[in-house]
């Protein structure tokens, strides 16, 4: 096991270079620079100023000449200024848009485990009652409706149809201090979208639990455990769900680093400043360095998920090993 | 649990209500789409940083809502009457130099309390031309010999070439445009350290420039920020808000006590604008600026909005406009006869300008000129080129243009021999009111047998140098529309028109290619991205640059207008106006006419009725 992990580990280090040089000279192929983003909102701004300018920022010479020498500083961990915020890229990534999207997605992710497992099981338990069948058209509601049409309802019913009882969207209110003020203030701001997030993959996992559970309850060994009389309850809980739930380990630890990237679309609705937002907005403004660093640590996190996930099925099934 | 439910939703009925704090308070909650990239004074001037900046500060002069130029840190404007703007003429009558003489106010003070002087200008000048620094434009402050200080409060400033524009903010010592002088006690250690630190290792000056200068605490808002406006900075939470609170020791005047006016305002960032909408609905943000809401309907708004809040419609001074790409080289100007003024002028009148205006900008009015409609230069006795689909195909076919093969599309030979049909490319931003615009103008152009390619591609991509002054090399062909900036009473509005037209009368010639049109013989600079050259134009334009006199200035600008309107190198499609709303109670927060620029030019002014603020404006 020892081995696997290392080996995984040293294939990490070329898998996260060749994918930050397609990502850098996929961005430095899209047309368009910082520079052209200063003269868009500058009046006076002369060609010898662009000239000066791109000169100063090094973005004169080829893309490859720039990518070694991104290279160079950011194996040292900088990872250049963001030309939006002017400050470090990692810095503002790190600090102002990683947590908010840990927040976001964690509570999402926790929400969507916490509900999909015991309705998939439920829902497969009383199958073709009314309880099923009201799972699975709520579950065929969140897949079906878009998020950010769900999210845009939600506003208008919480936060305009309400007059305010939610808020329409951000992260806090200014002003707000204090821990129990705060607290509910950022509960406030939160309820509506992780409502929006939570709901495809809510709807997801139900159906897959519910689907995992169905099958493994008709298995021999069940039949076997309940003839043996053993009670309905162990009978579940101990031995179907055990087995039911290996799946949604892979399936959450795949999800996972999905989430970390951000929900760009629940983002940008409930202005949530996340990761999702940022990257999307640092590739649109031409901020290479925050989208660089965006990209390259998304990727690092899929990765490292994937690895996780693998160990984690280990772990969880005795008949898998990587010896 | 139940007990736990029932606190947990008291808390937040009350937390909800504690948002509703607006006139209570006396604050003011306002939403913006855009935030700025940073506080610092000699970089970037995008217009949401404007805004921002004229929160916390205030230049040496400002534009009222009227249009009229007020005295801001200065004492008065300087005018040759008043014997503070000296030019100097050669033999020939022609002005070679230009002295300015500012004085402060003697009340002018920044918001730690330290002393406004002319120490401050000197050493912002010092700073805005250090070849070192990323400065973003050095159009103004390349102009400038010298700033030297008389006194504390009086300095002059010297202009080795004519700056017509030297009174108007940004446009005396040439920082961006939201004010003019910087706090030398809190920049200077930090430029001395960094410039030691730069001439001691000049391989490295761009990366200890972004990390110490740029990135320094003033300019991030992570230290001290210190300003000479009506609000003192208090906060930033990036991607969230920027606070500030209301100065006492400020020297304009409310038109009341000052207690009952805004005591602090808070810029809350949403991107979204459908979210923007629902806050402002919800009552969450009380006034918007004046980009958040761009191509919203303002009927529609205000019959949302109801008694809660009023709808404004302010000119912005911005044109939108289609660029012809006129170069020869491509072969759809060639093939297209778009070199020939009767090809542009069939295609204007082959659209309805009128409805295409109401319909994806409402409340905007149909342009006939480079500047927008009440700039002291306009031209009301222009062209109107009304919607006549009759005269344009009178055009067309009288340029040889016909549906020989029947298929609804314009067709015709060419000297060569070739068939061409009249298929042409218009390129725009993914905004949404441009999207629609194409759609548009597919329809009137397909009337008249025009067939129209609709392409929608980002901003950053039609913006972007490597496209737009590609044009020689056909990077795009037929048409790309976008808004220029159109006023000669205040400083260039719009960086991509600098050059051709008249409102760029700061700018030297900066290339010895004729027209400053992009080519690869100048590297592509200039902004004549249309390749249109028209010695007539020319001469008239020379001749604007060395009038002072704002009335003569007018007139020859009048006379540029009858060109263009004749010759249509663009085609004026109207004037784009910016929607702003303000709850009901809110007063003097306006912009009125184009020259203000923003309505953050009176922060000072801003006040809620239901506390005793009068309204002004």
């Amino acid at each position: 096991m020892l081995t696997y992990v290392i080996r995984r580990l040293f294939q990490v280090i070329p898998t996260l270079f060749v994918i930050s040089l397609i990502l850098y000279g996929l961005l430095a192929l899209k047309p368009g620079d910082p520079i052209d983003e200063m003269r868009r909102g500058n009046p006076g701004f002369t060609q010898e100023d662009y000239d000066r300018l791109r000169e100063f920022y090094g973005l004169d010479k080829p893309w490859v000449v720039r990518y070694w020498r991104w290279l160079g500083r950011a194996v040292q961990g900088d990872f250049g200024p963001s030309r939006q915020f002017g400050r470090p890229a990692a810095q503002y990534i790190f600090r102002y848009r990683f947590p908010n999207t840990v927040l976001l997605s964690g509570v999402s992710l926790l929400a969507a485990v916490i509900i999909s497992i015991p309705a998939g099981v439920l829902s497969a338990l009383y199958q073709h009652s009314l309880l099923d069948y009201t799972v699975t058209v709520f579950n065929f509601v969140g897949v079906s409706i878009p998020i950010f049409w769900l999210g845009i309802m939600l506003i208008y019913v919480f936060a305009v149809l309400f007059r305010g009882f939610l808020p329409a969207g951000g992260l806090a209110t200014p002003g707000v201090t204090g821990t129990w003020p705060v607290f509910l203030d950022r509960l406030r701001h939160l309820i509506l979208p992780v409502a929006a997030l939570s709901s495809l993959q809510l709807a997801q996992w139900t159906r897959f639990m519910r689907s995992s559970m169905l099958e493994v309850i008709q298995l021999d060994y069940i039949v076997t455990a309940r003839a043996k009389g053993v009670s309905e309850r162990r009978v579940i809980f101990r031995h179907a769900l055990h087995n039911a739930i290996l799946p949604m380990i892979t399936l959450v630890g795949l999800n996972v680093p999905l989430l970390f990237s951000g929900a760009i679309l629940t983002e940008t609705v409930f202005n949530w400043p996340g990761m999702g937002r940022a990257i999307f907005d640092a590739i649109l403004v031409n901020d290479f360095n925050v989208a660089m660093v965006s990209l390259v640590f998304i990727s690092l996190l899929v990765l490292t998920f994937n690895l996780l996930a693998d160990l984690a099925y280990a772990v969880a099934d005795p008949r898998i090993r990587y010896d | 649990m139940r007990r736990v439910v029932v606190l947990l939703l008291f808390g937040l009925a009350v937390s909800a209500a504690a948002c509703w704090a607006g006139p209570s308070l006396n604050n003011l909650n306002i939403g913006a789409t855009q935030e700025p990239s940073n506080l610092l004074p000699w970089e970037g001037a995008a217009d949401t940083k404007e805004n921002i900046m004229g929160l916390f500060n205030i230049g040496l002069t400002y534009f009222d809502s009227e249009g009229v130029l007020q005295p801001g840190l200065a004492t008065e404007i300087p005018t040759e009457q008043n014997g503070r703007l000296l030019l100097f003429r050669d033999a020939s009558g022609q002005i070679i130099r230009q002295e300015v003489l500012w004085t402060l106010r003697a009340n002018a003070y920044w918001s730690d309390g330290t002393p406004i002087t002319s120490d401050d200008a000197v050493f912002t000048f010092e700073v805005q031309n250090t070849p070192e620094l990323p400065v973003t434009t050095r159009a103004f402050s390349n102009m400038i010999e010298e700033v030297r200080k008389v006194d504390d409060k009086t300095f002059w400033i010297v202009y080795s070439v004519p700056n017509l524009f030297y009174a108007n903010v940004g446009g005396s010592i040439g920082l961006a445009r939201h004010y003019d002088i910087a706090p030398k006690h809190i920049w200077e250690p930090i430029y001395r350290q960094v410039m030691q630190q730069v001439r001691a290792n000049p391989e490295k000056a761009s990366e200890i420039v972004e990390a110490q200068f740029l990135g320094s605490p003033p300019a991030t808002g992570t230290g001290t920020v210190v300003g000479s406006g009506a609000f003192k900075f208090e906060e930033w939470q990036i991607n969230q808000f920027i606070r500030g609170s209301r100065r006492v020791d400020f020297f304009l005047d409310s038109p009341g006590p000052v207690q009952n006016y805004i005591q602090e305002v808070t810029v809350q960032f949403i991107v979204n604008q459908a979210t923007l909408l629902s806050a402002i609905i919800a009552g969450q943000i009380e006034a918007s600026d004046d980009i958040g809401l761009a191509g919203q309907d303002p009927a529609i708004l205000q019959a949302q909005l109801g008694n809660q809040a009023a709808v404004e419609v302010t000119p912005s001074g911005f044109i939108e406009k289609l660029n012809f790409n006129l170069f020869p080289e491509c072969n759809t100007a060639a093939d297209l006869l778009l070199g020939d003024k009767r090809t542009r002028q069939a295609i204007i009148q082959a659209i309805d300008r009128d409805d295409l205006a109401q319909t994806v900008f409402p409340g905007a009015t149909v342009s006939n000129s480079f500047l927008v409609a009440g700039d002291v230069g306009f031209n009301e006795e222009l062209n109107p080129w009304p919607y006549d689909p009759e005269a344009a195909e009178a055009l067309l076919t009288e340029l040889g243009w016909s549906d020989s093969d029947g298929d609804g599309w314009l067709d015709r030979v060419t000297e060569d021999g070739r068939k061409v049909t009249f298929s042409l490319h218009w390129v725009a931003t993914t905004a949404g009111f441009r999207i629609r615009t194409g759609e548009i103008l597919q329809e009137f152009l397909a009337d008249v047998g025009i067939k129209l390619e609709v392409e929608n591609l980002p901003g950053s991509v039609v913006f972007s140098t490597e496209y737009l002054n590609h044009g020689s090399e056909c990077t795009w062909r037929g048409i790309v529309e976008y808004a220029e900036g159109g006023g000669i009473a205040q400083a260039p509005a719009d960086p991509l028109s600098n050059e051709l037209y008249a409102f760029d009368l700061t700018q030297p010639v900066v290339s010895e290619v004729a027209d400053n049109v992009p080519l690869p013989a100048n590297g592509f600079a200039g902004t004549n991205i249309m390749g249109w050259i028209n010695e007539t134009f020319d001469q008239l334009r020379a001749d604007a640059l060395k009038e002072f006199d704002l009335e003569k200035r007018s007139e020859i600008v009048k006379q540029m207008q009858v060109v263009y309107n004749e010759e249509l190198p663009t085609v004026p499609l109207y004037d784009r106006v910016e929607i702003v709303t303000k709850a009901t109670g809110l007063v003097n927060y306006t912009k009125g006419t184009a020259a203000a620029r923003t309505q953050f030019w009176n922060p000072w002014e801003w006040g809620w009725e239901q506390n005793g603020a009068i309204a002004i404006r």
